[in-house]
């Protein structure tokens, strides 16, 4: 019996460069097929030539054994394969269940009647999200659930998810793969890219490893541990470099002078009361669940969000009370704030890397008659590319032609040429590859080794705990526990962020 | 004027209702509670070294705290104590002044004029600095001190150099309650209370204080020499938010100083739970009736190291369900640490090797 869909010697380049080559891959009917590999390693590339996003170079693409192409994402969706990217394609002045409908309007529409039919649906999948609220108002986590309703509503016999669990809870993440066995029980055919591994390996019955762009392995699921899948993305042994400390080993930098001590602010019901310091030479780590008002804080703190109004709280930086009302001043002053969602925060996305490195380096000038000197926008390109490893032809290649791994770099160093004292990380390597996260980490340290306050908001347990030399937990929007990296132990935190 | 009418309104600037966090250095624990006692006494302070013992204050006794013998009684409450390295004893008396115990017992007082209200001694050579607290009231008047003068930037303290055979010397004055002196180097450490901060003076040149730790989250008392790092500093009572609001409230301080007894006073206390007549603590924290140890409390047990940047590197807590508040002094003497909690009539020992770096 052949595979549902099977792909043939497949190889895509662009500008005569190929992201992906050679590559031979099958699904099979009612299967969940994982695919991992470090960012720039061809995963999108291959799944969104399967959605029809993309046009094949060579090779050949079967369904149902027999040749097919797909010119546009259309005809792939009427072939019954729908993909639900890792970027939103969400229109965020629709409401939730236009969004989930939209394409699929009849003639004429009950804004009621689609309403209560989005309500039904998204109650048969345990997404608690509502119908009626504008998608532009809902949270990363939320949008994710309408992308996934969306797909699932279009009744696919493929869906493809990347990275569907980027930005879910544990208790989402939870109900998603209960949502996708129970699409499989029905016969429907998964690929998910996943960056966790944990996730690939215990939900996934067959795991596809893509290395440049190269076919590097297919095996059962059952077959591999974390281990062997790292060995194969990056052709050596990663998980000690990346998550290998445990409580007590780790060796804790010497607290350095207060940088930062944020008193009793507040804003709405996302911020409440909250206080912490932030000291130099020191990673603070700063972990909590989602909504636990730890991207708010450091926004406020940063100056892209402003604190209530009436006794919101006060922020002192070396000392001194600030309160930002735009993040420019804040910039000036030495605090950096690097988003959690780089692309639609991080970058200006068709502009190039040294355009989006001196847009950065402006921010501190200032002025409002400056001269770009293309000759200085390179060297400070050439620089940075060379001082945190962006790999990339050169600086003016365009951010959006960029891997994952690297376009966080490039937010990294955006922050970097503002010469920062504070430097906040909001999820520092979601989305980012293996290879890219050991980089990244390795940079985070060498910035507290060189003296820089550094704040890490992390979901991910192990990264905190592999980065931080203290780690503040938050829930309900303050500050409820403080852990030094030594006597902090997964369990303990996790119990600080629920109870 | 007009900003500060703003500033009220929207709760910024001097009317920012803010307590800074314990954490860091700074982070609660258990360690005054779990700790020794090595003397029982009311309400201890002052601890000292004289010819090697260890001597405390407790009401109008200076007492060792090897045998808890009386060592020397006076005729009202002891409020400050110096030792000198040659012998002498320097004490502060309230209400009255400082007198100076030559080592062959006379007892030469000094001008009441120049040293009433004295909170801290510290002998600097053959100089004698004295910490008067307030201009107005004695040194047991604390809290009337700081419930008039509210969050106001300048208050009536000074500190006072007396040479042994010279003139005294104004060092710095307008200060807000000092209430610890260490010398340190060519320096004095001085700690102002009402202003949560350190300062430094220089006793021969200017008079102008130098901030050396700003924003303390709680009243800071006596310090004394550390053996690795500077010093330690004792911390008498935490602030809180309520406490800070009611001192940005001059209307209603005034009300409550002239119609309710001090104990009951919404003000910064050396113990608590002696009477269900003072303001409630901790609020709502207050579960089963169980307090929660971070329940923001008028007492509180604290004591601070400071590194040679006067940055703190460790601290000793008693917290809010704990009952060793009200810690105005401390001293390492062989290897230990004593701690004298005035409001839970104990004095503490820690074993300084114990005492590791948070």
């Amino acid at each position: 019996m052949s595979p549902l869909l099977e792909m043939r010697t497949i190889t895509k380049e662009y500008r005569g460069v190929a992201a992906v080559k050679d590559v031979s891959f099958a699904l099979e009917n009612g299967e969940i097929h994982a695919l991992v590999g470090e960012n720039g390693a061809g995963k999108s590339t291959l799944t969104k030539i399967i959605a029809g996003a993309v046009a094949l170079t060579s090779g050949t693409m079967l369904l149902d054994g027999k040749p097919i192409t797909f010119a546009v994402p259309k005809d792939a969706l009427s072939a019954g394969i729908a993909m639900v990217y890792q970027e939103n394609s969400l229109v965020p002045a629709l409401t939730v269940a236009q969004n989930i409908f939209l394409g699929k309007e009849r003639f004429f529409n009950r804004m009621r009647g689609i309403n209560i039919a989005a309500q039904q649906f998204l109650q048969s999948l345990n997404f608690g999200v509502d119908p009626t609220a504008s998608v532009g108002s809902l949270g990363a986590a939320q949008r994710q659930m309408v992308e996934i309703a969306r797909a699932v509503r279009q009744r696919a016999r493929i869906i493809i998810f990347d990275e569907p669990t980027a930005s879910l809870t544990p208790e989402e993440k939870f109900h998603f793969f209960g949502l996708m066995k129970r699409l499989k029980q029905n016969g429907v055919s998964i690929i998910f890219i996943s960056h966790a591994l944990e996730e690939a390996l215990q939900n996934a019955d067959r795991i596809t490893v893509l290395r440049d762009g190269q076919h590097v392995l297919t095996d059962l699921a059952a077959n591999l541990d974390r281990s062997a899948v790292i060995r194969a993305m990056v052709g050596r042994n990663l998980s000690g470099e990346i998550y290998g400390v445990h409580a007590g080993s780790k060796s804790v930098r010497k607290r350095g002078r207060k940088v930062l001590s944020v008193q009793n602010l507040s804003m709405g019901s996302m911020v409440r009361n909250t206080s912490f310091s932030v000291f130099a030479g020191q990673v603070t780590g700063m972990f909590g669940l989602i909504g636990s008002g730890r991207t708010e804080t450091a926004k406020i703190i940063a100056g892209v969000l402003k604190r209530d109004m009436l006794h919101g709280g006060e922020v002192k930086l070396d000392g001194r009370p600030v309160r930002y009302r735009v993040p420019q001043p804040a910039v000036r002053d030495g605090i950096v704030y690097v988003t959690e969602d780089r692309k639609l925060e991080g970058f200006f996305e068709t502009m190039s890397i040294g355009g989006n490195l001196n847009v950065s380096a402006m921010a501190t000038r200032g002025g409002i008659f400056t001269l770009v000197n293309l000759a200085d926008v390179r060297r400070l390109a050439k620089k940075w590319i060379e001082a945190i490893k962006i790999r990339a032809i050169n600086g003016d290649a365009r951010v959006i032609e960029l891997s994952g791994g690297n376009q966080q770099k490039v937010v990294i160093a955006k922050s970097l040429v503002q010469t920062p004292k504070l430097i906040i990380f909001d999820e520092p390597t979601r989305g980012v590859d293996v290879g890219a996260i050991a980089e990244i980490h390795q940079f985070i340290n060498q910035l507290a080794d060189e003296g820089l306050a550094v704040v890490v908001i992390s979901s991910y347990l192990p990264e905190i705990m592999n980065l931080s030399d203290r780690i503040l937990v938050t829930r309900q929007g303050r500050v409820v526990e403080e852990f030094t990296a030594r006597e902090a132990t997964e369990e303990r935190i996790m119990y600080a962020a629920v109870h | 004027m007009l900003r500060g009418v703003i500033d009220r309104f929207v709760g910024r600037g001097d009317a920012a209702i803010t307590v800074p966090p314990m954490d860091g250095a700074l982070r609660p624990n258990q360690r005054l509670e779990e700790a020794h006692v090595v003397m029982e006494a009311r309400a201890p302070d002052n601890l000292i070294l004289h010819h090697g013992d260890v001597l405390f204050s407790s009401g109008r006794d200076l007492r060792k705290l090897e045998t808890g013998a009386v060592v020397r009684s006076f005729d009202r409450p002891i409020a400050c104590v110096a030792a000198a390295a040659d012998g002498r004893l320097a004490v502060g008396l309230t209400g009255a002044e400082v007198v100076v115990i030559e080592t062959d017992g006379t007892v030469a007082p000094l001008p009441a004029t120049q040293t009433s209200c004295a909170t801290a001694l510290a002998f600097l050579g053959d100089s004698l600095i004295i910490c008067r607290g307030s201009a107005r009231y004695a040194a047991d008047q604390w809290k009337r001190d700081l419930m008039e003068s509210g969050i106001a930037r300048q208050g009536s303290g000074s500190v006072v150099l007396f040479p042994r055979d010279g003139v005294p010397r104004l060092m710095a004055d307008q200060l807000r309650w000092p209430f610890g002196v260490l010398p340190v180097g060519d320096r004095i450490v001085i700690s102002e209370s009402w202003a949560h901060r350190l300062v430094l003076l220089d006793p021969h040149g200017s008079v102008r204080p130098e901030p050396v730790l700003l924003d303390l989250p709680g009243y800071p008392a006596r310090l004394a020499p550390a053996s690795e790092g500077t010093a330690w500093l004792s911390v008498f009572a935490p602030r809180s938010q309520l406490i800070e609001f009611v001192l940005r409230e001059d209307g209603y301080r005034r009300r409550m100083v002239s119609e309710i007894d001090p104990d009951y006073w919404i003000a910064p206390a050396l113990a608590n739970g002696r009477s269900f007549l003072e303001p409630i603590q901790g609020g709502a924290l207050k579960q089963m009736g169980v307090l929660k140890p971070w329940a923001p409390s008028r007492s509180y047990g604290l004591v601070i190291k400071l590194n040679d940047d006067f940055e703190p590197t460790l601290s000793l807590h008693s917290r809010a369900d704990g009952s060793r508040h009200g810690t105005a002094s401390v001293l390492e003497h062989s290897e230990t640490l004593f701690v004298a909690s005035k409001g839970g009539n104990v004095v503490l020992g820690l074993p300084v090797e114990e005492l590791v770096e948070q």
